[in-house]
C-alpha cells in the first residue's frame, strides 16, 4: 500500500514564504505568552495543590465560598478528570502542610455529610519551586546543546546548527500554542508541570530523528550527485524522505493520541504538549532545517568570496 | 550462517533472561490473587505454606512508583541554622541578629548557609572563636569544622529518619540524601499522613526538668502582669532587677502600653468597654488570659484559643528580662477540655536547665497504665543515667519533675521515693497509637537538628488504580493499532515488526525487573512512546527497501541494503533521543524518571528488536523459501 506517489514539491524554492510563516507562528506564541501568560503547576510555583472527590459533587463557588473563610478564596479551583473532583491550588506558603490540613478542616466542616476524600496531595516549598524553574530551563538548554553537537559531529557543524533552530523554533511555538489554548478546553489542564517539560525535552529527541532522516539523505545524495547544488540535491532529498518522514511522525503521533484519550489524567499533559511538538517538528524539519543549512551556507560562501 | 546462528542464540538468550527477570513479578501477582481469594484460617495457612516463596517474589519484583500504589513522598531539609545556633556559646545580640539575616536570605534564595554565614561575621570582622571553637582557633578551621559537623548532622538524621520508618512497618520505603542537606523519604502505601508527619518531624528531644516552686512561679507572673499594667510592684528587689536593665525610665512608661494594645488588639477589650470583664483585662492583662491554678502548683491555665497570644507576650524582650535567670514558661503538649467544652493548655514554670537529657534512655516501651487503663512510655536508662536520675529523685522527693519532649510537657509527676533502676514512664497521651509513636520516636534517638518539610506529596491509592487502568489500556491500544497499521501497510514485512515489537516490550520489562527499576505513569507513557518509535524503524527500513527494489534489485540485495543504508538514520535517531532521556533523568525527579528511564531501555532494546531481530527473521524466512512482502 501506498499513501505517496513520486512527488516533486520544490521545497526549498518556496522557502522564503515558509520562513515567513513560521516567524508568524513563533510570534504569535510570544504574544500569547507574554500578555496571556503561562500558568505553571505547583511544581514550579511552589504552593498546595489537592485533588478532592465530594460524593455528592459540590459546585465549584460552594467551594470557593468555604475557602474563603479561611482567606484562601482565592486559590485555583477546577474541575479534574470526570466524576465530580476538584484540584485546588494556592500558592500561599505556610509551614509544612498546615494548608493542607486547614483545607481540609474546613471543607469538612463546611461540607457535612458530604464523603470528602483527598485522592492527592502535594505541597511544595518556595524554593524547591525556583529550583525546579532554574533545572528545567537547564535542562532545556542542554538537550539543545547535546544535540547540536552530535548533530554537528555527525554531519557538519552547519547542520547541527540548522537541527537546533528548527527545535528551537518547535519549542517556542509549541510553548505558545500551550499559552494560547490554554483554558479554552474545559477539563484540560496546560499548566506547565514535570510532566509538560518531560514533554518538551523528549519532544526535542523525537522530532530531530526526521530532521536526521532527511540529513541523511542529503549526505548520501551529495556523495552520488557530486555536481548537484546543494538547492536541488536538498529538494532531492526532501521529496524522496517524504513518506517516510509524514508516516514516521504519523505513528508516533497516533501513538500520543491514543494516550491523550486513554492514558489517565497525569499524562494528558504530556501527550498533548508532545503532540502538537511532533506536528511543528516534522513541519520544521521539512521547511525550516534543511531550509536553514542551505542559506547558511550560501552566506558563508558570499563571505568567502568577498574576502 | 554462523553469523545467523550466533544472532539467534544471543535473542534467545535475551529472551530468557527478560522471562527469568519478570517472574517474581508474575508470581507476586498470582501469590496476591490467590490471597485474596482466601478467607480467614485457610488464607494464614497458605501464607505460610508459602511464606518464603512470597517474600522472595516481592523483593524481586518489579516496583510501582508512589503514583501507581499510592503513599507518600516527602523531602525534609535539616535545619543546618539551628545547629549552627545550639552549638555555638556566648551567644549575644549580634550573633542573633546575624542568625537571623542568614536565615532570612537562605529562604529563598539557594545560597550555601555555612560560608554565608562565616562572611557575615567577617564583614563585621568578628572572629568565629568567639562563639567555636578555642581562641586559638581561625575562622577557616572553624569553617570547616562547622561544614563537618553539618554534614554528619545530616547523614545522623538520615539514619535516625531510616530507623524511625523502619520501626513504623513500611514496606519498601526509599530514604535518600539530597544535596547537602536533604533527605528525601517515600513511603509506599502509607495512609496516614498526621501519623507520619509526627514521625518525620519530632526531634524527639527529651528533656527531665524540675518545675519551680509555685511562690516562684506566681511572683514572676504577678511582675509580669504588674509590669503590662504600667506599674511597677512595690518589692524593690524585683524593681531593680528590672530597672538595671532598663535605662530610662521613660521609656518604660512608654512600653507597656504597646504591650498592652498588642494584648487586646484587634479582639477582646475596647478602650470604652466598661464591663467588670473589661476593666480587669485592663487592670490585670496578663492574668486575664493565663488563669492560675486553685490548687497551689503554679500553673496557669491559658485559653486554647489565646495561647498565641500569650506566647507573643512572653517572647517580648521586656518581659523576657523579668523572667529571671534559669527560668522558662513551658507549655503542656496537649488542651484539656472543661466541663463546659472549653479547650485549654497549661502554662508550667520550670527550671531552664534541664536535670537529665533523652539521651540516657536506652530502651522504651508503649504500653498500657495498669491502674488507670490509659496509654503510657516506659523507658529505661543507661547506667550513668541511672545513676543521675537516683540522685536527683532522692534529693526531691515530694517536688514535681517535668517529663519535656520537644520542649511540650507531657506530665509533671510528684517524685514519691528514689528510683534507683534507672526507670521512668511518660504519660500523657490519649491514645495507644500516639504511646507507640513516641516509643518509635524514642528508641530511634534525638535528631541533631530540626527538619522541616520542604515538598510533600501524598496519593490516595485509588488514583493509583485508575491511573494503572488507563496506563495498560492505552499501551494494549497503542499496540494494536500500531499492529494493525503494520500489516495493512507493509504486508508480511510489517507482521515481521509486529512480531519484533513484541520482543521489544518485553525486553523493556524484563531489564526494568532486572535492575528493580520503578514503573510510574509516565514510564507507561514511555512505553506507549516506544511503541510509536519501534515502528519507526521499521518503517525506514522498510521504505528503504521498497527504494531499492524499484531499483531492480533482487529481494534479498533489496532488503540486505535497505537494512545498511537505513541504520545510520536510525541510529542517530536513536541516539538524539537517548540524550535526551538521558538530561531529563537528570532533570526530574520520581515519575518523570520513571518516563525517562523507560524510554532510555526502550531505545535501546528498539535498536535490537527493531534492526537485528526482524532482519534475522527475514533471513530464515527467505532461507524456508519464504518471501516477505513489503506491501
Amino acid at each position: 500500500m501506498r499513501l505517496f506517489k513520486k512527488t516533486n514539491i520544490d521545497f526549498i524554492g518556496k522557502r522564503f514564504f515558509w520562513y515567513v510563516v513560521s516567524t508568524i507562528m513563533v510570534l504569535i506564541g510570544l504574544v500569547s505568552i507574554v500578555f496571556k501568560g503561562i500558568s505553571y503547576g505547583i511544581d514550579f510555583q511552589g504552593g498546595t495543590e489537592m485533588i478532592i472527590s465530594f460524593s455528592p459533587s459540590v459546585p465549584i463557588e460552594n467551594v470557593r465560598v468555604i475557602l474563603d473563610k479561611i482567606g484562601l478564596g482565592k486559590s485555583e479551583i477546577k474541575f479534574y478528570g470526570t466524576e465530580g473532583s476538584l484540584l485546588i491550588r494556592t500558592s500561599e506558603q505556610e509551614e509544612g502542610t498546615v494548608i493542607g490540613t486547614k483545607i481540609r478542616n474546613a471543607l469538612t466542616e463546611g461540607l457535612p455529610g458530604n464523603n470528602i476524600q483527598v485522592l492527592r496531595e502535594d505541597k511544595i516549598g518556595p524554593k524547591v519551586g525556583k529550583e525546579l524553574r532554574t533545572d528545567a530551563l537547564l535542562a532545556v538548554l542542554w538537550s539543545l546543546g547535546a544535540i547540536l553537537i552530535y548533530i554537528g559531529l555527525r554531519f557538519k557543524f552547519r547542520y547541527g546548527l540548522g537541527a537546533t533552530i528548527s527545535i528551537f523554533h518547535d519549542v517556542l511555538t509549541t510553548f505558545g500554542f500551550l499559552s494560547i489554548v490554554n483554558g479554552l478546553i474545559p477539563g484540560l489542564n496546560l499548566e506547565i508541570t514535570q510532566e509538560v517539560i518531560a514533554a518538551f525535552l523528549t519532544l526535542i529527541g523525537v522530532s530531530v530523528n526526521d530532521t536526521v532522516v532527511i540529513f541523511d539523505r542529503i549526505r548520501e545524495n551529495s556523495k552520488i550527485y557530486r555536481s548537484m547544488p546543494l538547492g536541488d540535491l536538498m529538494n532531492k532529498s526532501l521529496n524522496e524522505t517524504l513518506s517516510r518522514t509524514i508516516i514516521t511522525s504519523g505513528t508516533i503521533f497516533l501513538v500520543l493520541i491514543i494516550l491523550l484519550i486513554f492514558g489517565g489524567e497525569v499524562n494528558r499533559g504530556f501527550a498533548f504538549t508532545m503532540a502538537f511538538g511532533i506536528v511543528t517538528g516534522t513541519y520544521s524539519s521539512i521547511y525550516v532545517a534543511s531550509a536553514f543549512v542551505l542559506d547558511w551556507t550560501r552566506f558563508q560562501n558570499r563571505t568567502k568570496v568577498i574576502a | 550462517m554462523r553469523n545467523q546462528l550466533t544472532r539467534i542464540i544471543i535473542t534467545v538468550c535475551l529472551v530468557i533472561l527478560s522471562v527469568y527477570f519478570l517472574w517474581p513479578t508474575w508470581q507476586d501477582y498470582n501469590y496476591r490473587k490467590q490471597l485474596s481469594g482466601l478467607i480467614g484460617q485457610d488464607s494464614l495457612t497458605y501464607a505460610e505454606k508459602h511464606h518464603d516463596d512470597m517474600l522472595d517474589a516481592k523483593l524481586k519484583r518489579m516496583k510501582l512508583g508512589l503514583d501507581l500504589q499510592g503513599g507518600m513522598r516527602v523531602v525534609l531539609e535539616v535545619d543546618i541554622i539551628q545547629l549552627l545556633d545550639d552549638l555555638a556559646k556566648n551567644k549575644d545580640e549580634k550573633f542573633h541578629s546575624i542568625v537571623k539575616e542568614v536565615r532570612n536570605e537562605t529562604a529563598t534564595n539557594e545560597i550555601s548557609i555555612i560560608p554565608d554565614f562565616v562572611k557575615k561575621f567577617q564583614a563585621d570582622t568578628i572572629r568565629l572563636s568567639r562563639y567555636y571553637g578555642s581562641i586559638r582557633d581561625d575562622d577557616a578551621k572553624i569553617a570547616a569544622k562547622l561544614e563537618d559537623e553539618a554534614g554528619k548532622a545530616v547523614d545522623r538524621a538520615i539514619e535516625i529518619v531510616r530507623n524511625r520508618v523502619d520501626q513504623y512497618g513500611v514496606s519498601e520505603p526509599n530514604i535518600q540524601k539530597q544535596g547537602g542537606r536533604r533527605i528525601i523519604v517515600e513511603l509506599p502505601g502509607v495512609k496516614d499522613e498526621n501519623e507520619v508527619r509526627s514521625l518525620l518531624h519530632g526531634t524527639a528531644l527529651l528533656e527531665f526538668k524540675m518545675l519551680k516552686d509555685p511562690q516562684v512561679s506566681y511572683k514572676v507572673m504577678e511582675s509580669i502582669d504588674k509590669f503590662l499594667t504600667g506599674k511597677l510592684g512595690n518589692d524593690t528587689a524585683l524593681a531593680t532587677s528590672v530597672a538595671s536593665k532598663e535605662k530610662e525610665k521613660k521609656k518604660e512608661a512608654e512600653k507597656p502600653k504597646d504591650a498592652l494594645s498588642e494584648l487586646t488588639g484587634g479582639a477582646v477589650v475596647s478602650e470604652t468597654d466598661t464591663s467588670k470583664e473589661a476593666q480587669f483585662a485592663r487592670e490585670h492583662p496578663f492574668f486575664f488570659y493565663v488563669r492560675p491554678d486553685q490548687r497551689g502548683y503554679g500553673e496557669g491555665y491559658v485559653a486554647e484559643k489565646d495561647r498565641d497570644r500569650v506566647n507573643r507576650l512572653l517572647d517580648r524582650p521586656e518581659v523576657q528580662q523579668i523572667i529571671p535567670q534559669d527560668f522558662e514558661f513551658l507549655w503542656s503538649n496537649k488542651a484539656q477540655t472543661t466541663q463546659t467544652g472549653q479547650k485549654f493548655y497549661t502554662l508550667y514554670a520550670v527550671k531552664k536547665t534541664p536535670e537529665l537529657k533523652g539521651e540516657v534512655v536506652t530502651n522504651a516501651q508503649a504500653s498500657v497504665d495498669p491502674e488507670d487503663n490509659r496509654p503510657i512510655v516506659n523507658m529505661e536508662m543507661n547506667s550513668e543515667g541511672a545513676r543521675d536520675w537516683a540522685r536527683i529523685t532522692g534529693a526531691n522527693i515530694g517536688k514535681r519533675i517535668a517529663i519535656i519532649l520537644d520542649k511540650a510537657i507531657f506530665s509533671s509527676p510528684v517524685v514519691q521515693t528514689k528510683i534507683t533502676g534507672g526507670r521512668s514512664r511518660i504519660t500523657g497521651m490519649e491514645t495507644p497509637n500516639e504511646a507507640r509513636l513516641l516509643e518509635i520516636v524514642l528508641k530511634a534517638g534525638a535528631l541533631p537538628a530540626p527538619v522541616t518539610t520542604i515538598e510533600q506529596r501524598s496519593i490516595g491509592p485509588s488514583l493509583g488504580e485508575d491511573s494503572i487502568r488507563s496506563g495498560l489500556s492505552s499501551v494494549f491500544i497503542a499496540f494494536i493499532l500500531t499492529v494493525l497499521f503494520m500489516l495493512v501497510y507493509y504486508h508480511s514485512a510489517g507482521a515481521v515488526a509486529d512480531f519484533a515489537l513484541f520482543f521489544n516490550i518485553l525486553f523493556i520489562l524484563g531489564v526494568m525487573a532486572s535492575f528493580g527499576a520503578t514503573l510510574t505513569i509516565p514510564g507507561i507513557a514511555g512505553i506507549v512512546l516506544t511503541i510509536g518509535m519501534a515502528v519507526d524503524a521499521n518503517v525506514l527500513v522498510n521504505e528503504r527497501v521498497r527504494e531499492e527494489m524499484e531499483t531492480g534489485k533482487t529481494l534479498r540485495a533489496a532488503i540486505d541494503t535497505g537494512y545498511s543504508r537505513a541504520f545510520t538514520a536510525i541510529f542517530d535517531g536513536h541516539v538524539t533521543s537517548f540524550l535526551t532521556g538521558l538530561v531529563l533523568y537528570q532533570f526530574g525527579a520520581g515519575p518523570v524518571q520513571g518516563f525517562a528511564l523507560t524510554l532510555m531501555i526502550g531505545l535501546v532494546a528498539n535498536l535490537y528488536s527493531a534492526i537485528v531481530i526482524t532482519h534475522l527473521i527475514m533471513h530464515i524466512m527467505m532461507d524456508n523459501g519464504y518471501h516477505p512482502k513489503f506491501g
